[in-house]
């Protein structure tokens, strides 16, 4: 393999700068010259683009003698990002090497950013390397003649997997992955991925049940974390709950100045804008070195940030997960974690963003936002150590994409239904697809879903023998401009009065501004002046207070990983055996929940029963982490409900859940532990899950990406005023009249399946049923139930009959 | 169970107000119903949208048990009795039309409604901008209202109107209802396809909430 021409000529190229191979990138080389298919585990900044490009820049000059000269070969190479600002840096790189190696390819990229002339010229002839987001591969699947283009194309390469395989955008990827095997039996299929718990089987996803040889790849690269906390002076003042840890500022404004360039990431948005905000008002010296970076503001300004960060321009940027993926920033030398990252590999990422140099060390601070946080902190630590990275669940049986890429086919070519079936079933997503279920699919798209009667005009695909295709111009159109899986509120453009452009906002949230309210956004204070033209009208405000917009979908729950270890952190806590100052420092915090409650031990559960004037509070500690204690409320709240009417609000956080209700809450020594018992879990989960908001809330997104709710698109009106409808009203109609509707069962598995495994919740019920249960009556809230109190996102859960509750109830009013 | 009604003595007349989101008008024998939407559904499925295609039966067929209990000798809806453009719900409500031949159908426009007037004629329908019927003034949305009602009193429809209630254990409802104003009533959206928008009652005003079958005041 290493005498081959174009082996022995990237070794020149890269001798004559001084460089070699790493031994990753040799081993991917020889097992893609070898027509294996695989996964590369590499991190960011270690040569992980070069260890398959170069792949197939050997093979092109190996096989391809003429090499210096020949032009118009057709596409060869798809490179798969998740990232649409991730394809510039990468297509510079690849652009670079192509140039001083003398070989004339042309590199193209294809995203949502791509002008309407470039697609054109793809369209007459295709570059040699096309770099694409999983959308846009669909977007050219829903075009006439599709195939020509991928005619020649023998390898693809999916950047990031780990981003990917857990979201719908990784269904996307295996459909269109299935699809281009389909057209080239022989197709070389290759995934890029960081560490996660889960590698062997990202890469089954990824190469679906083809048949083909594989290999993983790995880079044996360690990087060294520094990980330090930011501790509050006195814990006795810091706050019992809270999201916002504003009060370390002074400490955190330290290490910034410290520091060479720092990232400061928030888990929210409006947590962004509000650390942004106080930094500049307690370091006005700061600004112009100081930015803000979230997915709402101008991707303009956003992609200027980006490059200030590269120049070492900018001292510090406040930043959301919008900054965890993309390019090395090699100034940044200090990140800052507010709040907690809920997850071991998050965390790891956010480090890795510092001291991006192979042998630099990566240095994190973690900031508390409220005291109990603190655990998490040294959770975190020993989950690290322990290397406990979280495995990313790849996403089943996902019919709304699916129903989405039938289309798509549809509008493009049509398809032959079992054709399309063999493939489909050969993904990993889809294998446990059953016939009935496919035959619903296809009926869904033909006749909408019912039986064919005279009364119905319903228009999607036609079928013809074995052959479906879409014959509506508009619907194909409004198909195109459809494709995704990234279902987004309804956006809205804000721009000054006198023009600029300052981001996009939540429709939601603006609709309940009135004139003249203030509210911030990107950083600059603004009055609310109209809405125009699907355009919201602002001036500089002058007003000192504003309002801070609040994103919705910015609350992550804890892995398992970090739950698991959180147990045990607090149990070392509560033991007193910790060591760690994080956890020594809160002892004045366990002494008052052991004053005014219990401190349960490791084979204890603790429930406290609290009167407050909300009404009656049952808390209860599993320390789970929070999927798992959504379910496990509903269930319990569930349980409790059958025994004789009543209504519950339910609240979680990571540690434990809240049954709030107006009336006592009969749960005592003589009945708590047959709540947890494991007989008729199953129907019991299902009667629980149902009866609250979560299937609802999961089909918000089945309904966009099945097509039937339409978005706006960005800078146009709703296209048809007629066709309007919400995902929760769909809910209901679907619920009402035809309950049988699989989108339908998808939201309830999505609610249920996907936020953790039944497995795992047999086993904390389990352990909970043989666990010794400790019940308090504490007078006043306690250390513990503090943060799950004051949240007020909350559940529901009823057995009373509504005329009941309703004469319980009285008006809501605006104060 | 059947749908309940309760008696709501206002400006001198009688109103009862059905949970089945209809009042009936003693004193002139009159049904009077909001946004039908009839079309609405097969309008989205025309457009590839399947959404269950049996609502509008559900509807209609509620509609008829109210005509049963009731014997009105009209029906007043105000506004947005067709979703969209022609389709063949609407065809369907012409053969259901055809039960009821000595009831008198009077419309007052909504914004949805669009169809051609001839249409209407065929259906028997009876068009109207706005309608004036003793002390009372109809018209679809209470945006479009005179600038001077000269003692009448509104009756509208349009918004969807909902009300959210509030109870102990931060408990929380949303339902839709009827609304007794100061100036005007909003009827709540007949059709089972149709969201909720929130109100904020003003004070002094009556709500009659619509909790599955039954109705209550609040």
């Amino acid at each position: 393999m290493k005498n081959t021409p174009g082996w022995q000529a990237i070794e020149q190229w890269l001798a004559a700068k001084e460089l070699k191979p790493f031994t990753f990138q040799e081993e991917a080389w020889e097992h893609y010259l070898q027509g294996h298919s695989g996964l590369v585990n590499a991190p960011t900044g270690f040569g992980k683009t070069f260890s398959l490009f170069l792949g197939v820049v050997i093979r092109w000059m190996n096989e391809e003698p003429a090499y210096r000269s020949k032009t118009h070969n057709g596409l060869q190479l798809l490179w798969v990002t998740p990232l649409r600002a991730l394809a510039k840096d990468i297509g510079r790189a690849m652009e670079e090497a192509l140039h001083e190696l003398h070989i004339p390819w042309k590199v193209g990229i294809r995203s949502g950013d791509t002008t309407t002339a470039v697609r054109e010229q793809q369209k007459k002839q295709m570059p040699e390397i096309l770099i694409i987001t999983p959308e846009s591969i669909h977007i050219l699947l829903s075009q006439k003649e599709y195939a020509s283009r991928f005619a020649g194309l023998h390898t693809v390469v999916v950047d990031e997997w780990h981003e990917l395989i857990g979201s719908k955008r990784g269904v996307m990827v295996e459909l269109g992955l299935s699809r281009l095997r389909g057209l080239n039996k022989g197709l070389q299929t290759w995934g890029i991925s960081a560490t996660i718990g889960n590698l062997e089987e990202a890469l089954d996803v990824l190469m679906g049940f083809g048949g083909q040889q594989k290999a993983i790849v790995r880079a044996d690269v360690h990087k060294a974390i520094d990980v330090q906390c930011i501790l509050p002076d006195e814990i006795e003042k810091y706050p019992w709950a809270g999201h916002l840890g504003i009060r370390l500022l002074p400490k955190a404004l330290s290490v910034i100045l410290e520091s060479n360039t720092t990232l400061l990431f928030t888990n929210t948005r409006s947590q962004s804008e509000i650390w942004y905000q106080q930094i500049l008002k307690a370091c006005p010296e700061l600004a112009g070195a100081i930015a803000l970076h979230h997915g709402s503001i101008d991707a303009e300004l956003r992609i200027w940030v980006e490059e200030a960060l590269h120049t070492g321009t900018l001292k510090l940027v406040v930043c959301t997960s919008s900054l965890d993926l993309g390019v090395d920033f090699r100034p940044v030398d200090t990140v800052i974690q507010v709040g907690s990252p809920k997850g071991v590999a998050r965390f790891l990422q956010r480090a890795g963003r510092s001291g991006h140099r192979p042998d630099a060390v990566s240095k994190i601070w973690f900031l508390p936002t409220h005291s109990l946080e603190l655990v998490e902190a040294a959770a975190l630590k020993d989950a690290m150590a322990a290397n406990m990275i979280e495995s990313r669940m790849p996403v089943i049986l996902a019919y709304d994409v699916l129903l989405q890429y039938l289309m798509t086919l549809g509008v493009s070519d049509g398809f032959n239904a079992d054709e399309i079936w063999n493939e489909v079933k050969g993904t990993f997503c889809f294998r446990d697809l059953m016939p009935d279920e496919w035959q619903w699919i296809l009926s869904f798209l033909t006749t909408g879903g019912e039986a064919l009667y005279s009364y119905d005009e319903f228009h999607k695909l036609h079928k013809v023998g074995d052959h479906y295709h879409c014959v509506s111009r508009q619907q194909a159109m409004r198909h195109r401009l459809h494709i995704g899986t990234i279902v987004s509120d309804a956006m809205l453009k804000v721009r000054f009065m006198t023009g600029g452009y300052v981001g996009v906002i939540e429709e939601y949230f603006i609709s309940r501004l009135t004139a003249g309210d203030s509210f911030s956004l990107g950083g600059q204070n603004l009055e609310f002046v109209m809405i125009k033209d699907m355009t919201v009208l602002v001036r500089k405000s002058k007003s000192k207070k504003s309002i801070v917009p609040s994103w919705n979908g910015g609350r992550m729950p804890l892995s398992a990983n970090l739950g698991k270890m959180l147990r045990r952190k607090f149990h070392e806590a509560m033991a007193g055996t910790a060591q760690e100052e994080e956890i020594l420092i809160l002892q004045p915090l366990f002494d008052l929940q052991q004053l005014l409650s219990h401190i349960p031990k490791e084979d204890e559960l603790l429930m406290e029963q609290i009167e407050t004037q909300d009404g009656y509070h049952l808390f209860v500690y599993p320390f789970e982490g929070r999927l798992v204690h959504e379910v496990m409320a509903a269930l319990l709240a569930w349980r409790i409900s059958q025994r004789h009417p009543i209504t519950f609000s339910i609240a979680m956080n990571d540690y434990g859940f809240e049954l709030l209700s107006d009336q006592p809450i009969p749960v005592d020594d003589t009945n708590a532990q047959e709540y947890f018992s494991l007989e008729n879990l199953n129907i019991d989960l299902q009667s629980s899950v149902n009866s609250t908001e979560m299937a609802r809330r999961k089909f918000r997104d089945i309904a966009v990406i099945a097509g039937l709710v339409f978005q706006g698109f960005p800078g146009k009106a709703k296209a048809n005023r007629h066709l309007q409808s919400s995902a929760s009203l769909l809910f209901n109609v679907f619920n009402d009249y035809d309950s049988q509707n699989i989108l339908l069962r998808q939201a309830f598995n999505e609610a249920f399946f996907y936020q953790m495994e039944e497995a795992r919740l047999r086993e904390s019920m389990d352990r909970i049923y043989h666990n010794k249960i400790v019940i308090t009556f504490p007078q006043r809230l306690t250390p513990f139930c503090f943060p799950i109190k004051v949240d007020s996102l909350r559940e529901q859960l009823t057995s009373e009959k509504l005329e009941d509750r309703i004469k319980k109830m009285t008006l809501f009013t605006y104060e | 169970m059947s749908l309940e009604d309760t008696t709501f003595q206002f400006k001198g007349q009688h109103w009862r107000l059905s949970a089945g989101r209809a009042i009936y008008w003693e004193e002139e024998n009159a049904l009077i119903v909001a946004d039908l939407h009839v079309g609405k559904s097969a309008h989205f499925r025309k457009a590839g949208i399947a959404v269950p295609a049996n609502i509008v039966q559900e509807d209609l067929y509620r509609l008829q048990q109210l005509i049963t209990k009731y014997h009105p000798k009209q029906i007043l809806i105000v506004g947005d009795m067709f979703h969209s453009s022609a389709n063949n719900e609407v065809q369907y409500f012409k053969i259901w039309r055809q039960q009821f031949p000595h009831i008198t159908f009077e419309l007052i426009e909504g914004n949805h409604d669009i169809l051609e007037s001839s249409v209407y004629d065929d259906l028997q329908i009876n068009l109207h901008q706005v309608l004036s019927l003793r002390n009372f003034y109809f018209v679809h949305d209470a945006e479009d209202k005179p600038s001077v009602l000269e003692g009448h009193y509104l009756i509208s429809g349009h918004i969807h109107p909902g009300i959210r209630m509030i109870g102990a254990g931060r408990q929380s409802l949303r339902l839709p209802c009827f609304y007794f104003g100061m100036e005007g009533a909003v009827l709540p959206a007949f059709s089972g396809f149709t969201g909720l928008y929130s109100l904020h009652p003003e004070p002094d005003s009556a709500v009659f909430v619509i909790a599955e079958k039954k109705i209550f005041r609040i």
